[in-house]
């Protein structure tokens, strides 16, 4: 498993989820592939984090906010 | 990675070739102090670190006189390295050439490199990067320690960052929580431009923003307290054991010390409990209706009196209103119950005519003075006068007599009061009962400081039974209490702060709510559902960072204390504590010892040593475990202070850890008083090793002399 999904993994283990999004564990994507592909947009946005910082090719601050929030906005 | 072999050649007291054949595991190097033990240690130091600086005083003193002038000679060290069955040769040397008798000049230094495959084809190789990719730096700066002091890793600012950055996966999660905080921050701006595109906005959010400011200030005003408040009460703790150690009886002051602390806990509980807040008493709790009950009565007699004028009052009102009413009935029975005519009716000037006249011109009749008709019209004509005036206090016909009814609010009040009278009577006693009760516990604390005064002068004279000599202990005892005072004011400062800085983050808290409900009312709402999750995905990075940090620690911890445990086995030593502290302007990590949550300040060089020791056998552990390899350990004189029997208890005990380990000590050797010959004690035949070797001077030796040093290596 690459760097970038037990990063992903460890910020999605965190209680806020299932306490304040009401997510279930055994629904949480367990690589950034599958992640990026979640309806949810919290899962989604951190997911777009990790590969932004961790992926391939990593990206600028700008780039990260543009992606992130560009993203919310339009989901939310 | 194993190092298969050393090779020191005339590098200061090593003359000429000598070889260190190491082995896996434990390799022991006994030496006197003098005779090549920290020597052998800096040839290794120097092989890793080695600078061009004076190098012609590293060069072997015999060596350069025996060689003929305008001759040279290789100073040399290297080391024969097995990683994943490859073999690697790295070696630090320069060329000294001797000029003049006692005179030389030295080349520059060269690190060489060679590899070789596991089939013995051999490359040469540039020797830095070979030692950097064998030896990462950052490993070696846990593997070599020269001397106790050398072994609390922790006394460097930045020994935790790089113990992180090597050994945990913590160091991936710190540009997440910069990153999450970076957009948050930016979430939180567009929803405040968007707020403030409503002016009135505008004025709102400056006000709060600058209440805002206000409290972060003083929030970072308390923390600085807070912190340097802690670090104080930890320095005198540790000032009040250190006194502490002077005493003999230190069980006994132990004993009183908790006692004393009991005691003054109990003072501190029964005064908080003490309640002489008369004043809120007074008016809260209606003391000052204490005297009430006569005013009352007083009042009430008052209202009931009066209460029954005004009734008399209403019933006489009533009675002549009856009788006005019974006149005008009669007077419409007198007329046959036709309807009079109106007053004034005929006129006053036509009646005033008519009566002047002395006849009624309306029936035309005479009507003289006295006569019926003539009263007749004078009566009318009265009777109209009387209509033209008002009188001023006679109340209209239907008005009543009382316009408002305060009386009757009078007797509410009244009754009100009586109904209250029942609890106003309580208030005598249950003024008796407080301060009957407060007197209880005055009394109870009087007592208590007495017992407390009484365990204080045992405690005094405790310390004054201690073997520290008398004027220290002057000292020691005045500043002991003093100590003691001051802990206890530092400690009642931290709760304070505490309590304040829980009261700053509440109101901090209530101006931020204040805030987003600005927002919630006035932004778009997609940017405030996008600043919520960024404000979450904030707390997740900055959680899941602590969280791995923590893990990280728990595990060093707990791997230090096995080792501790069996470094020290049958014997106290307490637990290892590996603590986050908040500093002033940082935090820190420090590594100390405790037994049940109460850190001991000052242990003793053996204990702390093997404290150091385990905690540094914990990080190898862990870097075999990261890395995947294990990597040598080299120690001089790690265990000065342990004693031989606790030094070969614990070579024993390393001897079992997977790594290589290269100890330099000066323990199991002995010098025959008659012949003062040098031998290798019999106890050193149970110490468990992989491998021993003796550094020893060769004799004879003039020690004034370096031409005569020669250290010898013996393979034992």
């Amino acid at each position: 498993m690459a760097r970038k999904d037990d990063i992903l993994k460890s910020f999605l283990t965190n209680e806020l989820l299932e306490s304040k999004y009401e997510l279930k564990k055994e629904e949480l994507p367990s690589t950034i592939r599958e992640a990026l592909n979640s309806d949810k947009p919290i899962i989604k946005a951190i997911a777009l984090i990790v590969e932004g910082l961790d992926g391939t090719s990593p990206v600028t601050d700008s780039v990260l906010r543009n992606l992130v929030t560009q993203f919310l906005n339009e989901v939310l | 990675m194993i190092i298969r072999k050393i090779q020191i050649d005339n590098y200061l007291c090593y003359y000429d070739t000598n070889p260190f054949e190491l082995s896996e595991g434990l390799n022991i190097i006994l030496g006197e102090n003098g005779e090549g033990k920290t020597k052998f240690f800096e040839a290794v130091d120097w092989l890793f670190n080695g600078e061009n600086r004076e190098l012609d005083m590293l060069i072997s003193a015999k060596k350069l006189n025996e060689t003929e002038i305008g001759d040279s000679f290789r100073v040399r060290v290297s080391m024969t390295v097995e990683q994943y069955g490859s073999k690697s040769i790295i070696t630090r040397s320069f060329l000294a050439k001797k000029e003049k008798a006692n005179e030389c000049s030295t080349s520059s230094f060269m690190i060489e490199g060679i590899s070789e495959n596991s089939l013995g084809e051999r490359t040469q190789v540039d020797g830095q990067s070979l030692l950097d990719r064998i030896f990462p730096f950052q490993i070696r700066k846990y593997s070599m320690f020269k001397g106790e002091a050398d072994l609390n890793i922790f006394e460097s600012e930045g020994a935790l960052v790089n113990l992180i950055n090597l050994f945990s996966e913590a160091k991936h999660y710190d540009k997440y929580s910069e990153k999450g905080a970076f957009l948050r921050e930016k979430a939180e701006k567009a929803v405040e431009d968007s707020s403030k595109l409503d002016k009135k906005n505008e004025v709102l959010y400056k006000k709060l923003e600058g209440e805002m400011l206000f409290f972060d200030r003083e929030r970072a005003k308390y923390l600085v307290h807070l912190y340097s408040t802690e670090e104080e009460i930890r320095k005198i703790e540790g000032h009040l054991q250190l006194a502490e150690s002077h005493v003999s009886n230190a069980d006994a002051l132990e004993t009183l010390n908790k006692r004393i602390k009991e005691i003054e806990e109990k003072i501190s509980y029964l005064t908080s409990r003490i309640d002489e807040n008369y004043t809120t008493s007074l008016f809260d709790e209606n003391w000052i209706l204490v005297a009430f009950e006569s005013f009352h009565k007083e009042f009430a007699n008052k209202i009931s009196a009066h209460s029954k004028t005004r009734r008399e009052l209403q019933s006489d009102f009533d009675k002549q209103k009856g009788i006005k009413e019974g006149e005008k009935k009669a007077m419409a029975e007198l007329l046959n119950n036709a309807v009079p005519l109106p007053i004034g009716v005929p006129s006053k000037s036509h009646m005033e005519e008519m009566l002047n006249d002395e006849i009624c011109k309306v029936c035309n009749r005479e009507a003289e003075k006295g006569s019926e008709p003539y009263e007749f019209m004078m009566k009318r004509l009265k009777t109209y006068l009387e209509s033209q005036v008002i009188e001023a206090n006679e109340p209209s016909r239907d008005e009543p007599l009382f316009k408002f009814n305060y009386t009757n609010r009078l007797d509410n009040l009244s009754m009100s009061h009586e109904d209250n009278l029942k609890n106003l009577r309580l208030i005598r006693s249950n003024i008796k009962e407080l301060f009957e009760f407060n007197d209880d516990l005055k009394k109870d604390i009087e007592e208590l400081n007495e017992q407390l005064e009484k365990e204080k002068t045992d405690r005094d004279r405790v310390l004054g039974n201690s073997s520290v000599a008398e004027e220290k202990l002057i000292d020691v005892l005045k500043n002991y209490n003093a100590w003691q005072k001051d802990l206890k004011n530092r400690n009642q400062e931290k709760v304070d702060c505490i309590t304040k800085l829980k009261n700053i983050d509440s109101d901090l808290k209530a101006k931020k709510e204040e805030k987003d409900k600005i927002d919630t009312n006035s932004a778009n709402s997609f940017l405030i559902k996008t600043r919520n999750i960024l404000r979450d995905i904030e707390t997740i990075f900055i959680e899941t960072k602590e969280k791995k940090f923590d893990e990280f620690i728990e595990k060093l911890q707990t791997k230090s204390n096995n080792f501790f445990k069996t470094i020290n086995i049958d014997a106290f030593t307490g637990k290892i504590v590996i603590t986050r502290r908040n500093k002033v302007n940082r935090k820190i990590v420090e590594v100390e010892l405790q037994e049940d949550g109460r850190t001991f300040y000052k242990p003793n060089q053996s204990l702390l040593t093997s404290m150091h020791i385990s905690t540094l056998f914990a990080i190898s552990e862990l870097a075999s475990e990261i890395k995947e390899e294990n990597f040598p350990m080299i120690f001089d004189a790690p265990t000065s202070s342990f004693g031989e029997n606790k030094t070969a208890q614990f070579l024993n005990v390393i001897f079992e850890t997977k790594n290589q380990k290269i100890l330099l000590i000066k323990d199991f050797l002995q010098t025959d008083k008659a012949t003062k010959t040098l031998s290798i004690k019999k106890e050193f035949e149970n110490v468990r090793r992989n491998k021993a070797f003796w550094v020893k001077l060769e004799r004879p030796f003039d020690a004034n002399n370096l031409k005569t040093i020669n250290s010898q290596v013996i393979t034992l």
